[in-house]
Parts: C-alpha cells; sequence; structure tokens
C-alpha cells in the first residue's frame, strides 16, 4: 500500500531575489512498513523533502499524497490537524518540552488530541516501556541523557498513533551506544507494529541498518536502493 | 484549556528571576497605586472635613442677593425661628445661624480689613470646630459682652494678645460707618492660613446691635448626619423656603468639587502611567520568553498544536504572573493603608506652611474605597492581557518549519514582508 507519494515535487527558496532551488522535481513512493532513510551531504535537500513530506512546508510546485491525502491542498487548520493525527515526528535536538516529565512530553499530543485520561496514562506507560525508559517517566528533559531524551521524543511522536515517523537527523547528537539502542528501538517498533519510519541521515550507522536508501544529491533523488 | 493552563504555569517558572521582575513590579505598582488612591483619599477628606467644620458647613441658606454683594441689609429675616424649623429635619444634625459681615479691624498697631461673624455661642459649638482649634484664652461666652476670636495670624499681624482691645469698623443699614470695641479672649488656629487671617468671631448679639438688625442674620449653617442624604436634605429646606438661597457645600465652595476632582485625576492619571509602563514591561518579559522557546514552539506547532493553543498559552502565561502578583500587591497595599489609617500620616513634617496655606489637617487618615482592590483586579488583568497580546502575536507568527531549527522572523523581515504584500496588491489594482 503507498502511503507516501510524491509527484515533482519542486521547492524553490527566494523564488524572486536570488532563486535556491532545494528540490527539483522529485518523485517518491514510500510503501507502509518501510524503514527508510533519505541521505545526501548537506544542503542536498533532504531535510527539506521531510518537511514537505510532513507538511511543515510547502513545495513550490508538484503534489504529496499521504493516504491519498494532497496536502497541498488542506488548509493551514487542516494541515497542522493532519499533523497531529497522522505524522509523528522526531527531531535532531529531541525538542522536548523542559518543563514537562517524560511522561507528560509523550502524553501532551493525546491530550492535544482530547484523548480520555486514562487512555493516555496506558498509552504513555506501554510506550516508555516500549523505548526501555519507563523508570524515568517522571524525570524532566534536563535529568535524561541525550540518548533518553531522544527515546522519548520516538515515544512521543508514536503517542498520537501515526501512519509514519518523520525523523529528522535523529542520532546526530548521540553516541555510539545509544544511536545503536536507539535503532534497534525504532527497528523493532518497524518490525512488531508495522511502523513506517523515514529518516533523513548522513550517519552510516543509521545507513547501514536502513531496509531503503534513497540518496539525494542537488535537490533530486540520484539513488534508490533496497539494502 | 487545562493542559495550557499547566504548562503555562511551568513555564513563569523556568525563569524564577524574570518572572520575579515582572511580579514585582505588578507588586510594587498595585501596592503605590494602592497607597496614593489612599492618601489622596484621605487628603480630600482631610481637606473638605476641615472645610465643612470651619467654614462651609453641610448646606447654608443666604439672602439670594447677599452672595453677590455682602451688603449688610441682605439678611435673613427671624432667623432664630427659621433655624428652629431646620432643626426639625429628619437627618440634620445641628443648626446655627450668624450674621456676617466686611469689617475693618484695627489695633493700636495696625488694621487690616476682615470678615466679621457674629454667632450664638452654644449654636455654633454644634456647627463649626472653631471652639475645639482655641489655642490660647477661651471660646466665647453667652455672658459677657463684646469678646472677639481672632487666629494666632491675625494677632501676629494686629500685634495683639488675650485681653487686648481692638476695633472693628462696618458700615450698618443706613450705609453709616459704625464701630464697636471689642476684647480678645480667644486666639484660634485652625490649620488653614488663608482662613484664619479673613475671619473674627464675635457673639451675634453684639455685632446686630451695631448693625442695628436684630433678630435678623446673614446666614444659616447646617450640618447633617449622613453626607448621601445632602441633596434630599437640601432640596426639602429649599421647598421651605422658596424665597432663600439654599446651597451645599460644593455650590458654596466650588473650589472643594474642583480640588476633589483634580485629585482624584490625578490618581486617575498615575494609574494609567503606571498600568502603561507595566505593558512595557509585560511586553518585554513576554517577548523574551517567546523568543527563548523558538524551538520549543516551533515543536508544539509541528506536532499538532494549533495557533489558537499557542496564543492562549503565552496569554494564559501571563496572566498567571498577574494572579500570583496582583494578592501580593493589593495585601501590601491593604496593609499599608490600615495601617495609616489607623496611625494617620503627618503631613506637617513635609511642609508645614504649605499645608496649612491649603487646609490641610496635621494628620491625614489614608483610606481606600473597597471599589479600588476591585478596579485593580480589573485593570491589572487588563493590562496583562494587552501586554501579552503582541508576545503572543508574534508567537503565532514563527513558521514551524524555521522555528523548529531556532530561526524565526525578525521585525524588520516582517516590515519586508508587509511592504512587499502592499507593494503587490497596489501593483495587482494599478493593473
Amino acid at each position: 500500500m503507498d502511503l507516501i507519494v510524491t509527484h515533482g515535487i519542486t521547492k524553490i527558496y527566494n523564488p524572486k531575489k536570488i532563486p535556491v532551488h532545494a528540490l527539483q522535481g522529485v518523485d517518491l513512493t514510500i510503501k507502509k512498513g518501510e524503514f527508510t532513510a533519505i541521505v545526501g551531504p548537506s544542503g542536498s535537500g533532504k531535510t527539506t523533502l521531510l518537511n514537505i513530506i510532513g507538511g511543515l512546508d510547502r513545495q513550490t510546485v508538484g503534489t504529496v499524497l499521504i493516504e491519498g491525502v494532497d496536502l497541498t491542498k488542506l488548509s493551514d487548520n487542516k494541515l497542522i490537524d493532519f499533523r497531529k493525527n497522522k505524522i509523528g515526528f522526531v527531531f535532531q535536538s529531541y525538542n522536548l518540552i523542559p518543563v514537562f516529565t517524560a511522561a507528560e512530553n509523550v502524553g501532551f499530543i493525546m491530550l492535544l488530541q482530547k484523548k480520555p485520561k486514562k487512555e493516555i496514562d496506558i498509552r504513555v506507560h506501554n510506550l516508555l516501556k516500549s523505548v526501555g525508559i519507563e523508570e524515568q517517566m517522571n524525570k524532566r528533559p534536563n535529568q535524561m541523557s541525550g540518548g533518553q531524551q531522544q527515546r522519548v521524543a520516538v515515544a512521543r511522536a508514536l503517542a498520537s498513533k501515526p501512519k509514519f515517523v518523520l525523523a529528522d537527523e535523529p542520532t546526530a547528537n548521540l553516541d555510539s551506544r545509544s544511536t545503536t539502542d536507539l535503532l534497534d528501538i525504532m527497528e523493532n517498533l518497524n518490525k512488531k507494529e508495522d511502523m513506517t519510519f523515514v529518516f533523513s541521515t548522513h550517519d552510516q550507522r543509521v545507513i547501514d541498518r536502513a531496509h531503503r536508501v534513497i540518496t539525494i544529491e542537488d535537490g533530486k533523488v540520484v539513488s534508490d536502493v533496497n539494502n | 484549556m487545562g493542559m495550557i493552563i499547566k504548562i503555562a504555569w511551568r513555564n513563569i517558572w523556568r525563569n524564577i528571576t524574570r518572572s520575579l521582575v515582572v511580579i514585582g513590579a505588578i507588586v510594587i505598582g498595585i501596592w503605590s497605586i494602592i497607597f496614593l488612591v489612599s492618601m489622596v483619599n484621605g487628603m480630600i477628606e482631610s481637606y473638605i472635613d476641615n472645610a465643612i467644620k470651619n467654614e462651609v458647613s453641610h448646606i447654608k441658606i443666604h439672602h439670594p442677593d447677599f452672595i453677590n454683594d455682602k451688603e449688610s441689609k441682605f439678611f435673613i429675616t427671624d432667623i432664630a425661628t427659621k433655624k428652629s424649623i431646620v432643626d426639625s429635619i429628619t437627618g440634620v444634625k445641628a443648626v446655627s445661624y450668624k450674621t456676617v459681615t466686611n469689617s475693618m479691624i484695627s489695633s493700636s498697631h495696625a488694621g487690616r480689613g476682615i470678615t466679621a461673624i457674629g454667632v450664638v455661642p452654644k449654636d455654633e459649638l454644634n456647627v463649626s470646630g472653631v471652639s475645639q482649634k482655641i489655642v490660647a484664652g477661651n471660646y466665647l461666652s453667652d455672658t459677657k459682652k463684646n469678646q472677639i476670636l481672632i487666629s494666632k495670624r491675625t494677632a501676629k499681624k494686629l500685634k495683639v494678645k488675650l485681653r487686648s482691645k481692638v476695633v472693628l469698623t462696618f458700615q450698618n443699614l443706613e450705609n453709616e460707618i459704625t464701630m464697636g470695641a471689642f476684647r480678645v479672649i480667644g486666639v484660634f488656629e485652625t490649620g488653614n492660613n488663608i482662613y484664619d487671617e479673613s475671619v473674627v468671631f464675635v457673639r451675634q448679639k453684639d455685632i446686630n446691635t451695631l448693625l442695628e438688625i436684630n433678630g435678623n442674620g446673614h446666614e444659616v449653617a447646617i450640618l447633617i448626619n449622613n453626607l448621601p442624604e445632602l441633596e434630599s436634605i437640601q432640596t426639602e429646606i429649599t421647598k421651605m423656603f422658596p424665597g432663600l438661597l439654599v446651597r451645599n457645600y460644593k455650590e458654596v465652595q466650588p473650589e472643594l468639587a474642583l480640588f476633589q476632582s483634580q485629585i482624584k485625576m490625578a490618581g486617575i492619571i498615575y494609574m494609567v502611567i503606571f498600568m502603561l509602563a507595566l505593558i512595557f514591561g509585560i511586553i518585554n518579559t513576554m517577548m523574551m520568553a517567546v523568543l527563548e522557546r523558538v524551538r520549543e514552539l516551533g515543536m508544539l506547532m509541528s506536532v499538532g498544536m494549533n495557533k489558537v493553543k499557542v496564543f492562549m498559552m503565552i496569554v494564559v502565561e501571563t496572566i498567571l504572573l498577574a494572579i500570583v502578583a496582583a494578592p501580593v500587591g493589593l495585601f501590601l497595599g491593604y496593609i499599608t493603608t490600615s495601617y495609616f489609617n489607623k496611625n494617620g500620616i503627618n503631613l506637617f513634617f513635609y511642609s508645614e506652611e504649605g499645608m496649612k496655606q491649603f487646609g490641610f489637617d496635621k494628620f491625614i487618615y489614608p483610606n481606600v474605597p473597597t471599589d479600588t482592590y476591585w478596579q485593580l483586579v480589573v485593570a491589572v488583568s487588563v493590562t496583562a492581557l494587552l501586554g501579552s497580546l503582541y508576545p503572543a502575536w508574534k508567537a503565532v507568527r514563527l513558521r514551524p518549519v524555521e522555528a523548529i531549527r531556532g530561526s524565526f522572523e525578525t521585525r524588520a523581515g516582517l516590515v519586508v514582508s508587509l511592504f512587499t504584500f502592499l507593494r503587490n496588491k497596489i501593483r495587482m489594482i494599478w493593473t
């Protein structure tokens, strides 16, 4: 089943002044359950592609279909709701809410979804358990290591029961051990729960574990291989 | 909403120093406004009480022509009977009647123009505070003839003392000059220099004989029990004596009302200035809070927090700061006002002559109407709300894709965007 489909995605920054072509006609299809890495050198356009797929940015030309829904046709408010309910995000620098505990950070999105408290409590506990930090659930981000924070971020991304998770350089700030642990967790979730993961990365450890590697250079897909 | 309040509450304690600075500013502001309002009220009350006690009473009755031309011929006939009628009105506390005439007071050293007030001593005791302001000698007695009470300042200027003789000169009804010798039996000091220098008190019997208006007088002065009843009692008296002029203290001395309104206006201006300063303080603090959290706000918007919720979060944060600060400020204001209301503030410590010149008492007793507390709660809440709007607007203007990387549109960028937008619109309309 095609989960993400892009047709001729082109993104031009500063079109009227000094145009920068970040993406040039990217066509891509990602199926449900894939564990995909988008790789490429800095400035190649991988983060831009991820932002457009995630509905955080809008392309200059082209279409993005998520489960058949054309993101370009959604209003800003609809897009916010779409992101809340369909997409999980993991950011490079974790971006947890510093005044919330790990559990509150994970449950926060479910509160936005207006889920009942009991359901939130159960799911938060299960998610934190699945990423191996249920014992840290009452700690705030500043009381946790970078690896632990990124695991909370993964749990948070999964809290809303999204269709797929977008992770922008998730291991960039992590040491080897934390990177391996995080990749184990995500691969495990991919296998057990058929959760689709799309990473942007230039970390070889992530590339080695990805099932599919899409390489972008100068805003164009130059290779698309299965590992 | 619960989540918004929770996150906002915790956010305000992220940077305790910064939050305490804003809270401190609100506390000091509220406290100072309460104190200022209480001082203003205390001063107004002191000033008006002094004026009512010593000069104007609550209500006065005159011959209609007397107020324009204070000639002896404009008297009220059978004034004692009229006094008795007024005395029987419910709500009237005390009544006295007087003869008031312009005269010249002379001693062996100097002379000056003055208003001589002829009073019935025992009646005047209940209406005027002069009897309590005697600083040397005694108050007028009903038995002895030709006694006079003069102020300390007049005594100094005439170079007279107790038991000295002074001469009062005035015109009688036939416009003939008449005079009488009076002995100083008491010296008073009301605290209002202008008033003190302008009046002397004698027995009405004595002055009426000289003016040849026995049984008549120029003024009936009335004190009432409750100020809110002022206008109804005034109306009742007016109906009783249609040929006479019945005025309340604000009409007798319009400067009292003017002073009252001016000083209240000064209080309002101070409050507005404080609120404006507070708005800028809040904007500054909340802008810092927003700019410090650009990445976090970007994440919140990325994962699905809509603009309304982001906006509300910033607004609630600001209002929570005010909610924390307001009770502390109100409490401090209440404590301070209560203390000084009990013990008074010595105004003469600051400027004795100046304060006396304006007719203030030595001590004022600050007090705050209960309404002021509520008005302040509303004013601070509105100020906090207004102060939060710009930072909240800046927060929702963030684009998640940029904010998540920690960057945001600068003000210059916004101006350029606005300019570009307007230029394009104008071009579209033009073409």
